[in-house]
């Protein structure tokens, strides 16, 4: 329909989570008549980002280092973990006061889009489990569908492990992501976990 | 609750369409395909409902047009309310309440209450047994807002669970039954609250069933409900188990409240095989009565009332007999002819042509 460079760009959009075909074409119309200074401050961005970030070899959350700022920080509270879906879950976490380590599983179990358990960082976490001093498991995975299969999932492979296992409270909106909650319902959601039952 | 004023922008064949509705009756004629039904199917689609026409976001579309605007001024309890719909043909339709955007479209039915009874309706007794389930899931999302939680949740663990079976390609692995037994806890423990609630509104609505029957068919007739299930009894659980090697070879979910069904018995017979034609449609129209007044009772309020021709498929005691049955509430009724029942008393009367609204001649 369009030259092939027009085509290529319009489809690596079509790629983007949350991006559907129409969207796709109107933002590469707009890039296309973007200054090209502009468009390439955008390419260099992108290049950049690829290029300096990485994920923590540790917790999976994105990087600039081997080991992230957060790993790598002797302060923090080693007794717990909290388990959670994205990198975006870190932050809302952090903003909600917890102090302790994180894993970022990356995802959730959606076999809709061929994620098993096998495309989450599972394996990783169960190596951390075992080599460090970790008391406590807390499951931070969204209050949706996805999310409770995933933290019913580890609550069943940890089992074998004894280590204590909680699930944050639903005091969160059922169906939401912990992105959304605002600070304090985290907070409570934190404060109210209950031990997990595989 | 009533709808004081309605615009339809590209929807269907309304290009433009703006009216006042009467907070009593408001009659519609028209020839059919001028766009009558059209003009109820946008007020119905304002609870955030599917279309009762069974109509895709597409077709809803005039022709041409990327996208259509349904725009209602609605009066709840006293307060007044701006909806604003805008239906995308190919993507995404948004909804505003009170210029705040709506997340779940089926939430708009804390706002907006409608029963419809269109000459389909027969289908509720004649048909098989997913529309009746879906009736009364209706039913249960217009007015519990838990409910609707559970089946937006239960829609989507019964697609991921049908995913995994197919990913099975016929052959259940450890890792796959792993995940399996994952999906199955949340897949029973939605699918024993939506089994427990459809119990329960069938159990209320008999009653009324059985009232409106006997005033709508004028003579004393027993109807009785019996939830059918195969799972109940024994367990999602068991039966699940019992099922794995065949939902395995299908790669799909075989048991559970998607597959069950309400069986509606007139005088000990199934209605859907052994009633006559005019039996059937007493039944559909008691079922639609019952759906008014069960709604009604849970919202505290009187759900707007939209009959699509209904008068047209009705004997002249039949007719008679449902406008004695129809509560106090506002009602929209469209009519190709333009003779109604007596007792129906409109206050105003509207004439559609080529999708144009013109003001008919008021009594
Ligand atoms: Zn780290």
């Amino acid at each position: 329909m369009y030259d092939l460079p027009v085509q290529n760009l319009i489809d690596e959009f079509g790629r983007l989570p949350g991006v559907g075909p129409k969207s796709a074409q109107r933002i590469a119309f707009y890039l296309l008549k973007l200054p090209e200074a502009e468009s390439l401050r955008l390419a260099k961005a992108i290049i950049e980002a690829k290029e300096r970030v990485g994920f923590c070899e540790q917790c999976w959350n994105i990087s600039e280092e081997q080991i992230c700022r957060l790993c790598s920080d002797i302060h923090r509270d080693n007794d717990s973990l909290c388990v959670v879906e994205e990198p975006r879950d870190v932050v809302a976490l952090e903003k909600a006061g917890y102090r302790g380590r994180y894993h970022v599983l990356q995802g959730a179990l959606n076999p809709m889009e061929g994620i098993g358990p096998e495309q989450l960082r599972i394996k990783e976490l169960i190596v951390r489990l075992s080599n460090e001093e970790i008391q406590e498991l807390i499951v931070c995975t969204n209050p949706n569908i996805e999310g409770e299969a995933t933290a019913m999932y580890l609550a069943r492979q940890l089992k074998p492990l004894g280590i204590k296992v909680t699930r944050i409270a639903s005091g969160l909106p059922v169906g939401g992501d912990l992105e959304y909650a605002d600070e304090l319902t985290l907070e409570r959601a934190l404060e109210g976990r209950r031990e997990l039952n595989a | 609750m009533i709808v004081t004023q309605l615009w339809l922008i590209d929807f269907r064949n309304h290009t433009s369409t703006e009216l006042q509705l009467d907070s009593g009756v408001t009659l519609i004629t028209g020839q059919n395909g001028h766009g009558k039904t059209n003009l109820l199917e946008g007020l119905s689609l304002l609870n955030g409902h599917k279309s009762f026409r069974g109509a895709t976001s597409e077709s809803l579309v005039r022709s041409g047009c990327e996208f259509a605007v349904i725009r209602a001024q609605v009066i709840r309890h006293r307060r007044e309310h701006l909806i604003e719909m805008k239906i995308v043909a190919s993507g995404r339709s948004r909804v505003q309440l009170n210029r705040q955007i709506v997340k779940r479209f089926k939430d708009l039915s804390d706002t907006v209450s409608i029963v419809v009874f269109s000459p389909d309706d027969l289908e509720l007794i004649k048909g098989s047994p997913g529309i009746r389930r879906n009736f009364i899931d209706e039913v249960l999302l217009s007015c519990d807002k838990k409910f609707r939680l559970v089946k937006a949740n239960f829609d989507r663990v019964i697609k991921q669970r049908n995913n995994l079976l197919k990913q099975c390609r016929g052959r259940l692995s450890k890792e796959l039954e792993e995940s399996l037994s994952i999906w199955n806890s949340q897949f029973i423990e939605l699918s024993e609250v939506i089994g427990s609630n459809r119990i329960q509104l069938v159990r209320d609505i008999e009653p009324l069933v059985n009232t409106f029957y006997s005033q709508v068919a004028g003579k004393e007739e027993q109807v009785n409900f019996r939830y059918e299930t195969t799972w109940m009894d024994k367990g999602l659980d068991q039966a699940l188990h019992e099922i794995q090697h065949e939902e395995v070879r299908r790669g799909t979910t075989l048991v559970g409240p998607h597959r069950d069904d309400v069986i509606i018995d007139l005088n000990n017979l199934v209605s859907r095989t052994h009633s006559s034609q005019g039996e059937q449609r007493s039944l559909a129209l008691a079922l639609r009565l019952s759906e008014h007044a069960y709604m009604a009772q849970k919202i505290d309020d009187s759900p707007l009332i939209l009959l699509d021709d209904v008068f047209s498929e009705l004997d002249e005691g039949r007719s008679k007999r449902l406008v004695e049955c129809l509560p106090s509430a506002q009602i929209v009724l469209t009519s190709a002819t333009g003779t109604i029942p007596v007792g129906i008393h409109p206050g105003k009367k509207l004439k559609v042509l080529n999708g144009h609204i013109s003001l008919g001649e008021n009594e």
